[in-house]
């Protein structure tokens, strides 16, 4: 090994060192919860339910289900009018508060974040009255959105909307906070270098800072990704609330939900678990070679 | 870099071999539950000592598991609410999945709102019901009627009671008919009919609906329409059968005149169109349980107007069939450890419990002598305009039976195929294939083999 070359390794495992016993609270629950659960779905989805291997027949088993395509189209409308709507707003929004005074930027950050500390199923009851015309305190824009009885407002075209406004509400305030204090660590003064060769707010904030934080919003659009593909609460809740107008097999998370308990076919519900893993992961792995989320040293 | 010259790298290794240890430690305790709870057999339910009882029921049925307690004092009774899978839910079958993988867990008795349900408790995979033989006598179970013992009874073993009959009959808003002169129609044509007069003469007021998850149950299974047929090893499911068809082609001008609103009767917004002060409700074909758990307690309408005729005939075929909405049983877990103290529950909730005036059972009990009972409390109301009871009791026999119940929830399907299209515009006529498709569907992933003609 060269000496470059070993300087370099040891710099990196004092790095990895340093951060352990960050990360190191958090292993345990990983592992628990995370990795041993996807593993024994791993192995449930390539097996049959008396433990034979059963190749590929749980997937193409699931994939000919009549409501597994309809319940993949919904989600993928969903996450793309989620991410759509999060990357811009989120951004644009981020940008317009680093522009503003710290108080007034403050403030607003709290505002927005402030939906976000209610957990998910109580956010979809609020929603649930929201969407209500005959208690909505915003009844007057359901009216103008065609909505004159709670059954239209969840009427099957709308609900990819719904979801992803509800998931937009509750998601959006804290991916603004983390943008925020991504675009605290750019330096001062390329800033002020760009102001003094001319550059305007808008110019500022397009060609400098949002490429400065591209990995921000890489990362933040695998999260959103994944937890969009793998949507269950809130159209859970809407079945139930909606007395059944929404099918329980909406998403592909509930699809699988479905298969477990309702046919007691785990093997088939593993299946659908692993291909919503193969589509995040794939997502992401695009997405990390697209944006150089991992590159260092540039 | 002064970064990177401080901490030495046996630091770091070590932290490397505590995590692993760590990793390892978890990994273990993990394998370990998990191979405890595999090869350990079933274990009994949750109430191992013969006194104590767990006890799953809906929210209606709540007061009656309170009334057991209180009657029996010595008797540690577990009471858990849950939605009593009420439209269609599949609640149980998570549960009962769980208990059974996890190999403990299981209720001694269960409620359910689903008069289907016990035919999927008591098969694979679920397997969760126990035989009533031999736990509730003979000479209790024969005063259940037949038609109601042949909803329990599953590959010739009876593994249910059920608590109340919910035989559709017409509710009628006495007051509101004398009121604009009309007479209470007897048959489906005649109700067609005044449904078109009272579009023209008294708009805004409703002579039924169908937005509920069992608006099929009111009007498509007493018209007789095969949706769920067992016909030797087939399930005969054909929507275009004529007796389908040509009430979806009595409902649809009235779907459209606004005398039938696609509408549950259980949301804010039928109960504030219709309900309460304005009492536009004059008729409405439902089930037996409508008389207080609807009219009064939900929608408000004043006492003195209510009151039941005998379900609608078509034109003047006989006999006269008509729906049913609910209809729960009662179960006993094949797993509880406390088989004679769950039948002793059944039993009393089933054919000792009676309370009256405001208190009374919302539905008509199915046990006979307690309806008996029952009828004559509910005569003597002071909320209804006039005796519900005759047609009560008549209808009580007239359940069709030519609707088999089904492994598979049905009414998610009638919601969100033809409900939400009906919202959004569409004809019931127009609806009856896709309707037939979806239940196809659903009947096929839960393992029928599917006629449809």
């Amino acid at each position: 090994m060269s000496p470059v070359r070993a300087q370099a390794t040891r710099t990196r495992s004092l790095r990895a060192a340093r951060g352990l016993p960050f990360v190191l609270p958090y292993l345990p629950f990983l592992v628990v919860f995370g990795i041993l659960p996807m593993i024994y779905a791993l192995y449930l989805a390539f097996t049959t339910d008396t433990g034979d291997w059963a190749g590929l027949g749980n997937f193409t088993r699931t994939i000919s289900d009549y409501r597994f395509l309809p319940a993949f189209e919904h989600i993928l409308l969903y996450t793309g009018v989620w991410l759509g709507s999060l990357i811009v707003i989120v951004v644009g929004l981020a940008l317009l508060l680093h522009g503003r005074a710290n108080r007034v930027s403050a403030t607003f950050r709290f505002l927005f974040y402030i939906p976000g500390a209610l957990a998910g199923a109580s956010a979809v009851l609020v929603w649930l009255f929201m969407l209500d015309p005959s208690v909505s305190p915003g009844s007057f824009l359901l009216h103008l959105l065609g909505s004159q009885l709670f059954v239209e407002s969840i009427a099957p075209g709308k609900l990819p909307f719904v979801f992803a406004m509800i998931a937009f509400w509750t998601g959006a305030g804290g991916w603004i906070v983390v943008m925020y204090g991504a675009l605290n660590t750019i330096p001062h003064e390329l800033e002020e270098a760009a102001r003094i060769d001319g550059a305007g707010p808008m110019t500022v904030a397009l060609r400098l800072k949002l490429p400065l934080i591209r990995k921000w919003i890489a990362y933040m659009t695998i999260l959103a990704f994944a937890t969009g593909t793998q949507l269950f609460v809130e159209p859970q809740l809407v079945n139930q609330a909606s007395l059944g107008l929404v099918p329980d097999t909406w998403s592909s998370n509930q699809l699988a939900y479905q298969m477990a308990f309702r046919y007691g076919d785990f093997n088939a519900a593993a299946a659908i678990s692993v291909d919503l893993i193969a589509i995040g992961l794939i997502a992401a792995w695009l997405i990390v070679k697209r944006t150089g989320l991992f590159r260092t040293g540039d | 870099m002064s970064r990177g010259s401080a901490p030495p790298r046996t630091s770091s290794r070590r932290l490397r071999r505590s995590v692993l240890a760590l990793l390892a430690m978890t990994g273990m305790v993990v394998i370990a539950a998990c191979g405890g709870s595999s090869s350990s057999s079933p274990k009994p339910g949750a109430s191992k000592s013969s006194n104590s009882l767990t006890v799953w029921v809906d929210a209606a049925r709540l007061p009656v598991a309170q009334a057991y307690v209180k009657a029996h004092p010595k008797v540690h009774v577990n009471i858990v609410t849950f939605d009593g899978d009420g439209n269609g839910a599949t609640t149980m079958q998570t549960k009962i999945q769980l208990w059974n993988r996890t190999g403990g867990g299981w209720p001694d008795v269960v409620f359910s709102e689903q008069v289907n349900d016990p035919v999927w408790m008591a098969q694979k995979p679920f397997e969760f019901a126990a035989p009533l033989k031999g736990l509730i006598p003979d000479d209790l179970l024969s005063k259940w009627p037949a038609p109601s013992t042949a909803q329990c009874t599953i590959n010739g073993m009876q593994y249910c009671v059920q608590d109340n009959l919910a035989q559709v009959v017409l509710w009628v808003n006495k007051k509101l008919m004398d009121e604009f002169g009309y007479a209470v129609p007897k048959t489906w044509q005649e109700w067609a009919a005044l449904g078109q007069k009272v579009a023209a003469e008294h708009p805004g007021y409703i002579v039924g609906n169908i937005g509920d998850s069992f608006g099929h149950w009111i009007y498509l299974w007493g018209n007789q329409c095969p949706l769920e047929q067992s016909q030797g090893s087939k399930l005969l499911i054909n929507s275009t059968d004529e007796h389908c068809t040509r009430v979806a082609g009595l409902l649809d001008p009235m779907i459209k005149n606004g005398t039938v609103p696609p509408l549950s009767v259980f949301t804010p917004d039928f109960a504030q169109k219709y309900g309460g002060a304005k009492d536009k409700v004059l008729l409405m074909p439902g089930p037996s349980w409508y008389a207080q758990a609807l009219f009064d307690q939900t929608l408000h309408i004043p006492a003195g107007e209510i009151t039941a005729a005998p379900p609608l005939q078509w034109e003047n075929e006989t006999p006269i069939t008509t729906g049913q909405v609910g209809g729960g049983p009662w179960i006993i877990a094949k797993r509880s450890g406390n088989l004679t103290g769950a039948a002793d529950f059944v039993i009393w909730a089933t054919t000792v419990f009676s309370p009256t005036g405001k208190d009374a059972r919302p539905g008509y009990p199915a046990y006979a002598p307690l309806a008996d009972k029952w009828l004559a409390d509910l005569a003597g109301n002071s909320y209804f305009a006039a005796d519900p009871t005759p047609a009560l009791k008549a209808a009580a026999g007239q359940v069709w039976s030519g609707w088999t119940l089904v492994t598979y929830p049905d009414q998610p399907v009638w919601s969100n195929t033809v409900v939400t299209q009906l919202v959004a515009g569409k004809s019931l006529s127009s609806l009856m294939q896709p309707f037939g498709d979806a239940l196809a569907q659903a009947a096929q992933a839960s393992g029928y083999t599917v006629a449809r003609q």
